[in-house]
This record gives structure tokens, sequence and C-alpha cells, in this order.
């Protein structure tokens, strides 16, 4: 395997919003910058084709108080997230001044010459996200950074981060289309790669890349940032969405309608006819109602948008092409499809992986020149170019003075990741990608679901060690697409690992996590469960932090 | 399978090739019309559709995607 240097002051591991937010930012402070995106990053990450809502405070509309503003926010679901308050006065110190940015640059964050808040928000309270038309975001975004001197390498992948002492010096990757591995010396890494997809199985399961995130985010920033003994919290929480049945999109305050049960009974209270102004929130708080009423013999649920104007029709699919929702307005339209005549059934996904990477206010994760930011970290579009924009500014603060230690240490980590990249291409036979992630789907669906108790996640944890071990053994890449992909599956494997042995340690019911052993919430673990690797063995605590969650 | 390429329309660019994040057009050809070496990985967000430059691509949805809906209103 041949072996190329590439030297930065920053190294963004993804192109997605967070990753190219702190290219931008970093870049324009005067930092050597370099994004490594495994795809290509105008069509990357969540944002890949649009999102069309943006958590923004906007003095002008609501008061001088953000506090009041981010009370109202945290009543909505953000799921199990214990990061401290610091975290969202620091996004939200910055939403409009972001959202200035972006206008600038060529996203529009207006509609018709106003701020246009709608969805994500009760009736009669705050409004928290403003609308914007972000389809061609990553367009404008890929643009920016270019115009600042930002190197985007794309297809290449991170594979681990090197680690001197307490300092992340720079990280291993290599080129998906060929056999090329790249070694970065970096004074500071960025890990914006997004959430975790492929850990559980899709809601069609003959087909894996099904999924509103898209199939290639596969963990890889918190498992390269586990290795090298970052903090990670709460990776054994599952999370859920609900959306339109087997067409997995994103977009559910996008859709203007009514969920409705067979007899066109409402399955919430919050909204009886369509609403364009706040879509239907009981989306947002029980994603599970479309399974648990199905379960129930009262499903199917339909999102029913039948009730709606014509202006409403148009204003709606305007937002679903600004969602990054044009494949589903396309299949409509081929189908016959129309929302103003035919309700759509929704349906709770399956389980996908939760957790984060620990990052503060200043997007600094546990370890020095190290930070996070975007899904990997603390999510959605409006925090995700935040906290990108924070982590690239401090990532670049000082960068030129800074002396890198350079990588001699690392010699022997680097060997042992090329060995290892280079076995599963030689190897003749043995189980490919594909086999290997649905194996691994199989055991964290049956054994890491929702309901789980100490022998069954026993009985899954040494199943899933058999397959890792097999899997390091005996897992083939005939090309080098595939080596890309196995390098996935193993990061999946190592985050499906840790979700055993975090739901075993979690001993009590909360959210998805549902323990019939421990069938109570305990407040007094209403904390950050934090888990890092110390000497290659999972080190495990709770931790409070200032503010709540 | 998901993106299909008009042999009649496209150009050869390489556009999509370039585009695709999953790489679905894994080992194309330079100059040549691109293989669609790995449909099943597609995510179906139509990025090559309406980036390609002569119009040469149209998605097509699997089977098990298809979306479900009821040809009257709820409760009617």
């Amino acid at each position: 395997m041949t072996e190329d240097v590439v030297e930065a002051d920053v190294l963004c591991v993804g192109g997605g919003i967070a990753g190219l937010m702190a290219a931008i930012r970093a870049g324009e402070m005067g930092a050597k910058v370099v994004v490594a995106e495994k795809g290509n990053a105008r069509y990357s990450g969540c944002g890949r084709s649009g999102n069309d809502h943006f958590e923004a405070y906007i003095p002008e509309v609501h008061g001088p108080e953000v506090d009041e503003f981010i009370d109202e926010l945290l009543k909505t679901a953000k799921g199990e997230i214990h990061l401290g308050r610091a975290i969202f006065q620091a996004q939200f110190a910055r939403t409009l001044s972001i959202v200035q940015l972006w206008d600038k640059w060529g996203i529009p964050m207006r509609y018709q010459g106003g701020w246009e808040f709608a969805g994500h928000s009760f009736p009669g309270r705050t409004m928290t996200h403003i609308k914007y038309e972000g389809r061609f975001q990553k367009e404008v975004l890929v643009r920016q950074a270019r115009d600042r001197g930002v190197e985007i390498l794309d297809r290449v992948m991170v594979v681990d981060l090197l680690r001197q002492g307490d300092r992340i010096v720079g990280a291993l990757g290599v080129h998906t289309r060929d056999e090329r591995a790249l070694v970065f010396k970096a004074k500071s890494v960025i890990l914006a790669t997004g959430k975790c997809s492929r850990l559980y199985p899709s809601l069609t399961p003959g087909w894996m890349f099904n999924d509103p995130h898209g199939g290639v985010q596969s963990g890889d920033g918190r498992a390269m940032a586990y290795r090298a003994g970052a903090e990670l919290q709460n990776v054994e929480m599952p999370q859920r969405h609900i959306g339109p049945k087997y067409f997995a999109k994103f977009g559910q305050a996008s859709w203007i309608g009514v969920l409705k049960d067979p007899e066109g009974k409402p399955a919430g209270t919050f909204v009886q006819k369509p609403d364009r102004k706040y879509g239907d929130m009981i989306l947002e708080v029980n994603k599970l109602v479309a399974e648990e009423q199905s379960l129930a013999g009262k499903g199917p649920l339909y999102m029913d948008c039948t009730d709606m104007s014509e202006e409403d029709h148009g204003y709606m699919m305007h937002w679903m092409e600004h969602e990054g929702n044009v494949s589903l307005v396309d299949h409509m339209r081929d189908e016959g499809i129309d929302p103003r005549k035919h309700p759509i059934e929704f349906a709770t996904y399956p389980l996908r992986a939760g957790g984060l990477v620990i990052a503060n206010e200043n997007a600094e994760t546990s370890l020095d020149g190290l930070y996070a930011a975007g899904d990997e970290s603390f999510g959605d579009i409006s925090a995700a170019a935040t906290f990108g924009w924070i982590a690239g500014e401090n990532a670049a603060f000082g960068a030129e003075t800074l002396q890198h230690p350079g990588l001699d240490s690392q010699a022997g980590r680097i060997k042992e990741a090329e060995t290892f990249m280079e076995d599963l291409r030689r190897r003749p036979q043995g189980p490919d990608w594909k086999e290997t992630n649905v194996a691994l789907q199989q055991v964290m669906n049956d054994y890491a679901g929702m309901v789980r108790n100490g022998a069954l996640l026993e009985q899954g944890l040494s199943h899933l060690r058999r397959i890792r071990e097999k899997a390091k053994d005996e897992l083939i890449a005939r090309n080098p697409h595939e080596l890309w992909r196995c390098l996935e599956v193993m990061n999946l494997i190592e985050l499906g690992e840790l979700v055993f042995l975090l739901a075993l340690d979690r001993k009590e019911t909360r959210g998805l996590h549902r323990r019939p052993d421990y069938p109570f919430t305990n407040p007094t673990l209403d904390k950050a469960h934090v888990v890092r690797s110390v000497e290659g063995a999972p080190h495990v605590e709770w931790r409070s932090y200032q503010g709540g969650r | 399978m998901p993106p299909i390429i008009n042999p009649e329309l496209c150009s050869r660019c390489g556009m999509c090739v370039d585009l695709c994040t999953e790489d679905v057009f894994y080992g194309s050809e330079e100059g040549e019309i691109p293989n669609v070496t790995f449909p099943e990985e597609c995510v179906h967000f139509s990025g090559c559709v309406y980036e390609c430059p002569d119009e040469a691509i149209t998605l097509r949805i699997p089977l098990p995607m298809l979306l479900v809906y009821k040809s009257t209103p709820t409760g009617r």
C-alpha cells in the first residue's frame, strides 16, 4: 500500500455542514485546512440535498431573553443529551449571525422578504425554527470553503486518529477508489462524520441503504474517537424516527396534515386540520405512535393532508424539495400519489444508534487537539453550522505558532492499520462487508432492541464478540470500494459492542432503553453515561453537567 | 435498479460518477457510459438525476420502497 503524507493546521474529518463550516472558519482565520470526505462534499452528509428548518434565536422576534427561547426548545424531543446549558447558550448566541452569513452566501434564509417561522413548534407557543431554502446549501458551502483556500479531498476515508500523549497529532486515511493510504500530520482534528446508520436493520431489510441519513454514515468519528481515548456519551440510548412508510426520509415538520387513524380520528391532540404553521407535533412528541397504534390493532396511521388548501399544497411541495425530498416528490408524481387526495401511511422507523462524542461549548473533546461538531456531537442543522464554526475558530486559533511534535512515534500504529487493510485485500475467501453487516444488524436487533434484559444483553454481547473476532480474521475486500465498506463495518461493530456494554451498565428503564429487569427510571441516573477507552478497556462513569441536559 | 442511464442521451461526462457519495458508479471508465456497479447502495436522493447535464438519468424506486397510501381520505 503506497502512502502519501498531507500536512495541515486543521484536518476536518467529513465534509457535511459541520465539517465545511469548520473549514470555512478555520480557513478565513488563515489556517491551512484540509477536509477529508468519504464521498463527494457536494453531496455528502444529512444536508446533502437540502433542509428546510433551522433553529434560530432572533432577538427582534423572540425578545432579549435567550434562556426563555432555550427553555421552549427543550420541550421538544432532544433525546437523552446531557451536555449542560452552556452548549445551548453558545449555539443561540451565534445562530442569528450564522443565518445572516448563509443568507449572504446565497442560501436563502428568508421567505418572501421576511423570517418565516413554521414547524417543530407547539400551537400557541414560541416558534423556534425558521424555514429556509437549503436545497443547494452544500454547493454554496463547498464554494465558500474553496474560496478560503480549503483543500477538499473527496473519496478519502479517515480510518483512525493518531495520538501522542494526550494530544491528537493527525490521522490515517485511505482512498476509497485506489490502494493509497494517507497520513495526515495535523495540529488539530475536527470530527464531523455525522450519525451512525446500518447498525440496526433498515425499514426495508433487503435495502440496507434506505436510511434518511443516507447509507455511509457509519459512526466512523465516534468509533475512532473512542479508540483514541476520547469520551462518548449515552451510546446505548437508541433513537427512532417517524415518516412515510417504506421510503425512509426526514421532513416530519414539512408535512401540512394531521396524523389520523383509519376512521379519520387524529392520533394526537395538537391539530385537528392541516396547519402550515405548526404541522402535527404528535410526530415529535411520540415517534412510536405509528408502531404502538399498529400493535394495538388500531393502525395503520396516515398523514392526511386532504383538507389542505391549494396554496398550502404549493407551499408544502416547495419546502419538501428544499428539505432534501425531491426524490420523494418525484416518486409521488410518478405513482400518481397526490397528498391532496391520498392519505400517506406513516411508520415508526427502526432503531438507530444514539450517543455522541462529548464536546463542550468550545467544541473541544476530552483530548487536546480534537474537536467534534454536528451530528458527531450535538445535532441538527443549526447546531452543525454553529458548532462547526466554533470548532474551526478554536482549532485555527494560534495554529500558526503551534509546533507539531512530528509523527515519528506513530510509525508502529500506522503500519498496524495498513497491514490490516492489506490483509483484507489479500484474503482469497471469507465473509464480505455485507454479510458481516447483516450479522451485526441481526444481533443488534435481536439482543439490543428497545426491550433488553441482563441475560439477553450478555448473550448478544458474547455473540457479537464472536462475530467481531471472525470479521477481524476473515473479512475480505475484493476491491478498494469493499475495503471502505469493511472499515465502516468494523467501526459499526466497535459501536455495537459499546451499546451492549453500556446497556448492561444502565440498570434502569429510560426513553427507548427498556429493561423489564429494571422497570423504573432511576432519577439519580439523570446524568451522562460516559465511556472512554483506557489502555484498550472500556472505562464507564456517570457525570452531571451544569444546568441539566 | 436505482439509477438508470439512457445511453442515447448520456454524453459520458462522468458528472454522476464524480458526485455520487455512495460511489454507486464505482469502477466506471472515463469517457464511457457509467456503470451502475452497486445499485443496492443507492440512497435515492436524486443528486445524479438533477446534476446530469444531459438529463440522461432516471431513478427507479425499488419495489420494497414504494409509498403506501390510501385512495380515499381517512374515515371516508
